[in-house]
């Protein structure tokens, strides 16, 4: 009863994200590279991709610190997150990513800078809110990480996001 | 092959399984006549996916995260079908590395990738030779006429 609870919960949210733009068909196409010779395909690479966009999240704010900015160096890691968050369907990420660059190139011009404020604080607000969402994705971790549980959801041939891909498809 | 190559094995994805996960099985196509790919990509997450994808359709993938590392590969000898280049990568870009691989004799198939779109990388990739230049996503939608072609 609980397998089945669990796994109703996890297509509910899996759809949601859909739903809600966070996620394309592009990670539809990742779900249909999961399957028995690769069984662990989707929660490998979204989870590589989690590592990664921490770290260039963490980059990019840094660089928003200095004074002036180094466009070239932001661009760079624009163009890095913009590539793997298409590639793997996280639309609304993948959206944020273009403004941002629109946001890049007017404030390469002088007296633009403050544009780059509200992503900033997109930016302020994910790296906060993943302290904050902390609890509730390990709630959510436990439920689909924990091998024995993920089991029961790959003969469902859906590859259910992982909490941590909750958080992150919603920045 | 005795060349020191940055070779880069998605993660999941074990050499021994390049043959593996073929999807090709009720698709029109197949790849029996065996093509190969190599990703070049210094991002974890893209070449996971590329190199998946490519694979669930029979081609034998490989791939690497510098352009020096695909010139080593394919100067010591590997020859591949298609080459995937993305733009933006260390030490040498995209059509840098492309117009290297051309140097060196390679007549696969080179497509540039990129995450940003713009016209003057267009340019410069096919001035290097490349034979066409997308933005990412590597979707189905491209992936399946180039494997046709390829077949052809």
């Amino acid at each position: 009863m609980e397998r089945i609870q669990m796994r109703r919960q996890l297509a509910l949210m899996r759809q949601s994200f859909f739903d809600q733009g966070f996620l394309d068909e592009q990670f539809i196409q990742l779900e249909e590279l999961q399957d028995d010779a690769n069984p662990n395909f989707v929660e490998e690479v979204v989870t590589l991709y989690y590592r990664d966009s921490s770290r260039l999240i963490l980059n990019i704010d840094q660089a928003l610190e200095r004074n002036p900015l180094d466009f070239n160096k932001l661009d760079n890691y624009m163009h890095q997150f913009k590539g793997s968050s298409t590639s793997i369907g996280a639309k609304k990420v993948k959206a944020e990513c273009t403004q941002f660059r629109e946001y890049c190139k007017a404030g390469n011009s002088e007296g633009k800078k403050d544009k780059l404020g509200p992503w900033r604080q997109h930016v302020a607000q994910g790296i906060d809110g993943r302290g904050q969402k902390k609890k509730q994705d390990l709630t959510w971790q436990n439920i689909v990480i924990d091998k024995s549980k993920i089991h029961t959801f790959n003969h469902q041939k859906n590859g259910c996001p992982s909490g941590i891909t909750m958080f992150w498809f919603s920045m | 092959m005795g060349a020191a190559v940055d070779h880069v094995i998605p993660i999941g994805m074990s050499r021994g399984s390049v043959e593996g996960n073929d999807k090709s099985q009720g698709q029109r196509f197949s790849s029996k006549s065996k093509l190969t790919a190599l990703v070049v990509d210094n991002g974890g997450v893209c070449c996971a996916i590329q190199t998946a994808l490519l694979r669930s359709y029979g081609v034998g993938t490989e791939a690497v995260e510098t352009g020096g590392a695909a010139v080593e590969l394919i100067s010591s000898g590997a020859t591949f079908s298609l080459i995937i280049i993305e733009m933006l990568l260390p030490f040498m870009n995209g059509p840098e590395t492309a117009k290297q691989i051309r140097a060196i004799g390679a007549q696969s198939k080179v497509l540039g990738i990129t995450a940003f779109f713009d016209e003057r990388d267009q340019q410069e990739f096919l001035a290097a030779r490349a034979d066409d230049f997308i933005e990412k996503p590597l979707s189905l939608e491209i992936v399946i006429p180039i494997i046709r072609e390829l077949n052809n």
